[in-house]
């Protein structure tokens, strides 16, 4: 009775879900995640950042804050749509958690090897615009509610030039796997060369995705005070940030993956610590667009969404094309 | 292990359908219709067909759900009409309905669905592709244009009506 599910405790699969790529790392990596991104925002504006909880540098703040946050009162506003106003953030971590389980970090670390990798990725992500919405109408308050329309307007925004970005290493590559895309990097050297353009439209479009400064229209501090978060008492204001932070190190490993040769590099490094150097410097690289960009207004992000990017990601598959065909000699 | 997948996939569908269709709440309406498509993808995914999968959630939760909600927010939050007075008799025709299709699926099943050896080199997505390219180019334009001929409707038809107002 009790073998078998120490069995399932101890299998590969498991603690492949529970603890390696899955759940127990990306909760400590977001949080970690949390503590960098504060500390390179101050490093960026001369202040000293997270310091004190800490063996170094400030390092255990975040699992402060969460231990803070989750002792806070449970306050649910009136008139507010429990179930939405709950369920909201949970999903959208669970969405996030469910991105982490398609990425290869190393060849046989990976959660779901499945033919369609980077489709499934991308149609995870376009759930979470839906439940900021949701979380921001369950809410009954003003700034909630504008902050979950304003999620829908920006993915109506980025969400074509998001998909037609990727569209250009398919067509490169010929494989919607994702291990497929490191494999056909082992050889030809990394796609973010001949698909510079994509790569950049990628980022882009991903800061806009994960609602990152200059694209965090929804949560917008200093316009609707954190938006559709603006609501939630401590503990679920706690599951509301997470996503953010799990979506950061989920899209920065899907850039690393297809533009960057995934865990692919020099020997005496494992595979798996190479993954993670690329994924890193992507995700300071995000973090410091946050430190360096003004936000943009919701008019201005639809207009070049639907022109300059639409039009980029258009020019970008013809360049795929070309490099797939030959340039023909006329 | 995929039976009891199976199931519960078609248990959260058949559910979420009933109550996208029943719920007075717009807003709860909404979101069990998305429930519902999240569902079907799932069975999609059973199926081994991933790729269909993948779009059902990008199209019909990404874009459709996405739609409704944005409808239903724009208009305001109101309470639908209340359900009709036919609770018993809609009860006893979705009861014959589903007994009638599950008569017919399990009547049908072993030749109907072959197994996945029968497709040969048809299966895979390149050739798929090549085949919608190669030889069916053409219908494939056509249906392009019948799509088109739709949105350009249903933009006329959006137009006539705000300038008669």
């Amino acid at each position: 009775m009790v073998n078998p599910i120490i069995d399932l405790l101890t299998s590969t699969y498991f603690l492949e879900i529970a603890v390696f790529p899955g759940l127990l790392s990306i909760a400590i990596l977001g949080a970690l995640l949390g503590w960098m991104e504060r500390k390179l925002t101050a490093r960026v504006q001369l202040r000293v950042g997270p310091l004190y909880a800490s063996p170094a540098g400030g390092i255990l703040q975040m699992f402060a804050d969460i231990i803070k946050l989750l002792f806070k009162e449970l306050t649910i506003p009136d008139g507010a749509d429990r179930f939405f106003f709950i369920m909201s953030p949970v999903t959208a971590l669970i969405i996030g958690a469910a991105l982490l389980g398609l990425i290869p970090f190393a060849p046989g670390i990976q959660i779901a090897n499945i033919e369609v990798g980077l489709p499934v990725f991308l149609a995870i992500v376009t759930l979470s615009p839906t439940i900021v919405l949701l979380a921001g109408w369950s809410a009954n308050s003003k700034f909630p509610f504008i902050g979950g329309l304003r999620a829908l307007f920006q993915q109506t925004a980025y969400e074509i030039p998001l998909w037609l970005s990727t569209l250009g290493v398919v067509i490169v590559t010929g494989t919607l796997s994702l291990t497929g895309i490191i494999e056909y990097q082992q050889n030809r050297g990394w796609l973010i060369v001949p698909q510079l353009l994509g790569a950049f439209l990628f980022l882009v479009t991903s800061t806009a995705e994960m609602e990152r400064l200059p694209f965090d229209l929804p949560e917008a501090e200093s316009e609707i005070m954190m938006g559709w978060q603006a609501e939630y008492p401590g503990p679920l204001f706690m599951l509301a940030q997470g996503p953010a932070f799990v979506k950061l190190y989920a899209f920065s490993a899907l850039f690393t993956t297809i533009y960057l040769g995934g865990y692919l590099g020099p020997a005496p490094i494992p595979p798996i610590v190479w993954f993670f150097i690329k994924t890193i410097i992507i995700i300071a690289l995000i973090m410091l667009f946050r430190s360096t960009f003004p936000r943009v207004r919701l008019d201005q992000l639809l207009r070049q969404g639907w022109t300059t990017l639409l039009t980029l990601s258009i020019a970008n598959i013809i360049i795929a094309y070309f490099l797939v065909v030959g340039i023909p000699v006329i | 292990m995929t039976d009891l997948a199976f199931l519960a996939l078609a248990t959260v569908t058949v559910t979420s359908s009933i109550l996208a269709l029943e719920a007075r709440d717009l807003v709860y309406g909404a979101a069990a219709l998305g429930i519902a498509f999240l569902g079907m993808a799932g069975l999609f995914f059973l199926l081994d067909a991933s790729y269909v999968g993948a779009f059902q959630i990008a199209v019909y939760i990404g874009a459709v759900v996405v739609l409704i909600l944005f409808t239903v927010m724009l208009v305001g939050p109101q309470l639908g009409e209340p359900p009709l007075e036919l609770k018993r008799l809609s009860l006893l025709a979705a009861t014959l309905l589903s007994l009638l299709l599950g008569t017919a699926g399990a009547v049908s099943s072993a030749s109907a669905f072959p197994g996945p050896d029968n497709c040969g080199s048809g299966c895979d997505l390149v050739g798929l592709s090549s085949t919608l390219i190669n030889q069916y180019g053409v219908q494939l334009e056509f249906l392009s244009l019948v799509l088109a001929a739709a949105v350009i409707g249903a933009l006329t038809l959006a137009k006539t009506e705000r300038k008669a107002e």
